[in-house]
């Protein structure tokens, strides 16, 4: 219930994701960046299309952090009011970038 | 300001605003016009009012002082705000103006014990009060209404309150909807589909439990009629009726008292139940009974008279109650579906009997020969049977609130829609809805994990909802190892992200979007209880 699409501009990577972040689909996205977060200098996701994300799906988000922390840089864009709370009281909001 | 004294009210129409400018002016007036006398009662008429400051609500507040049975009428939607902002409705009658709707060449759609139904547009119906005094009732149906739905029964809520011609009406969203009286007249061949939805949604009623005190009791009302029919059965009969009700045992399942084929709507591919002003809690053969005189009782010597009401004739009732009788009890057992009918003509013929008295049926020749021959068959009845009660499978609804599944990180959207499917019926707002999730997820997927590793065991998951506030609280029982999640520290979640473990925010997440979490472990078994208002 969890589709990816990504997008390559140049030395940048959009990852859209449409339906549900979540234990069973964490996995999913974790495989596709493992498969492609070194090769893109900036990562970008776009939550337009999210619906939900639980804690198995930020926990993917903090570990692409960490590593673009590292070296480069992430941004995520289009998040929903929901999604924003979420980041909120996980203190998420303090340690993305949220365009 | 006009001023009017008709016999013992005393009205004041209010006009145009009312501010510090000239509210004392406004006082003054009024109190000069009561002067010495004292009026019963009164009242202030807010039609043409289009504003008050609080300096205005300081004049009504003073003049309930000495006048306690002040009330505001026909208040704008506007002004009506600012009385509810400040808490003047709650303190004192404060009356909407009702906005006046016509039901003239309107169709009728239904028809209940306290008023009728009629399409006033594509999307919208009205019910027309027969009591002219119906405010009560109508805030009495919307609070059964309300309390059905949260209890899971699909029904429509009214959402405006208007006056038609000297009564007052409730109007509901109802869009492109056909009765089933409409659909069994026209349509002949989908009978058996009807009686099929007809004793689904009869079956939810009856097996849902309904609060204490929320629902009148119909035992008691149906104790009332044996009572009444002391003085018009011979001695035995009399007796015996009255200790057959009195030992049916208390029941708090829903009934909706009203129970026939124009009180059920088919909207798209939704059935809704409609008319909801008679629930109450009881038997089920106290719904029977109201449902074999919708279709055999009221019309046992006047067979035309059916048509009228139902659209159908007294053959194709007599087919569709059959029927129904035989889903509703799952057999095909002509002895066992007789004796429940039976049980049902019972407590039918009691109201009859006695609503017909009261109306004055004994002084109509053919109305009493309609009592004569219902008097005759109850006494029939009475001599055949010792019980009303008799067996019914109603189980489904309880299976409906509990999921008993595998707790395996592959069910979790099992669970997941099994949960929003139960909040969706509530009308559960997108966020709160994400945060229950978001809640669901971490601790089913926690009792997948860890409860029963290495090995693989069962969860329940029970979802209630209350009103009231409305509140919905969801359960978790699993039989693995105790473990109590809220035991855990909460993360730092001020740490920057290279000092953040990735793991760890689950079970804080949920305490952070529940309004309470509780954990118990008991008679072996671990219980998490969540509980969120909406």
């Amino acid at each position: 219930m969890l589709d990816i699409k990504k997008t390559v501009n140049g030395n940048e990577l959009v990852i859209v994701m449409t339906g549900r972040l979540d234990t069973l689909t964490a996995p999913q996205l974790e495989e596709e960046l493992s498969a492609s977060i070194d090769s893109a200098e900036n990562l970008v996701f776009d939550f337009s299309e999210l619906e939900y994300i639980s804690s198995a799906g930020l926990r993917v988000l903090l570990s692409a952090q960490k590593t673009k922390n590292a070296s480069g840089s992430m941004t995520v864009k289009n998040v929903s009011e929901e999604i924003r709370e979420i980041f909120d009281v996980t203190g998420f909001s303090d340690i993305l970038t949220i365009e | 300001m006009k001023i009017d004294r008709d016999n013992d009210i005393l009205t004041a129409s209010l006009e145009g605003r009312i501010d510090s400018g000239n509210s004392s002016d406004v006082e003054n007036k009024i109190r000069e016009a009561i002067g010495d006398s004292k009026p019963a009662s009164v009242v202030l008429d807010a039609s043409a009012l289009e504003y008050i400051s609080s300096a205005g609500l300081r004049v009504i507040l003073r003049l309930r002082k000495d006048h306690p049975s002040l009330r505001v009428i026909n208040v704008s939607p506007e002004v009506y705000e600012v009385f509810e902002m400040t808490g003047f409705t709650e303190m004192m009658t404060v009356e909407k103006a009702y906005r006046q709707v016509s039901i003239e060449g309107c169709e009728e759609i239904g028809r209940g014990a306290n008023g009728t139904i009629y399409r006033i547009d594509k999307d919208n119906v009205v019910k027309v009060y027969k009591n002219a005094d119906a405010l009560d009732d109508i805030q009495h149906e919307r609070e059964v209404a309300r309390l059905a739905l949260i209890l899971g029964i699909p029904t429509a809520i009214s959402y405006d309150v208007v006056r038609v011609g000297d009564s007052y009406g409730s109007v509901f969203e109802l869009l492109n909807a056909t009765s089933f009286s409409k659909m069994i007249a026209n349509e002949p061949d989908k009978i058996d589909w009807c009686v099929q939805e007809y004793v689904k949604m009869l079956k939810l009623i009856h097996s849902t439990v309904v609060p204490e005190g929320k629902l009148p009791d119909m035992k008691e009302t149906v104790v009332g009629w044996a009572k009444f029919m002391q003085d018009y059965l011979p001695e035995d009969a009399a007796k015996k009726l009255l200790a057959m009700v009195e030992a049916v045992p208390h029941n708090d399942h829903m009934i909706h008292g009203d129970y026939h084929t124009k009180n059920l709507e088919l909207q798209d591919d939704e059935v809704l139940l409609v008319d909801m002003d008679t629930l109450a809690v009881g038997n089920p053969v106290f719904e029977l009974a109201s449902m074999f005189n919708a279709y055999a009782g009221f019309f046992e010597i006047d067979h035309e008279a059916i048509k009228a009401f139902q659209g159908f004739d007294l053959d194709t009732a007599t087919e569709f109650w059959q029927k129904t009788l035989r889903a509703y009890l799952e057999t095909d057992d002509e002895e066992v579906v007789r004796s429940v009918e039976d049980k049902a003509r019972i407590v039918g013929y009691t109201r009859l009997i006695r609503r017909s008295i009261r109306r004055g049926g004994l002084e109509d020749p053919a109305r009493k020969a309609e009592i004569d021959l219902w008097t005759k068959e109850l006494i029939e009845l009475l001599g055949k049977y010792d019980t009303l009660l008799f067996d019914v499978d109603l189980e489904e609804k309880k299976v409906k609130n509990e999921l008993d599944i595998e707790a395996i990180e592959e069910n979790l959207s099992t669970v997941t829609a099994f949960v929003d499917e139960r909040l969706e019926k509530v009308g559960c707002s997108m966020k709160a809805q994400m945060q229950i999730d978001l809640a669901v997820e971490e601790i089913f997927i926690n009792i997948a994990k860890y409860a029963y590793y290495p090995d693989k065991g069962r969860a329940t998951v029970r979802v209630e909802v209350n009103d009231e506030p409305v509140q919905v609280k969801i359960t978790f029982l699993d039989h693995g190892k105790p473990y109590d999640p809220l035991a855990k520290e909460d993360p730092d979640v001020t740490l920057s992200a290279a000092d953040r473990p990735v793991g760890g925010l689950g079970v804080f997440m949920v305490k952070q979007s529940m309004d309470d979490v509780k954990y118990e472990y008991k008679d072996g078994a671990n219980i998490l209880t969540l509980t969120k208002s909406l």
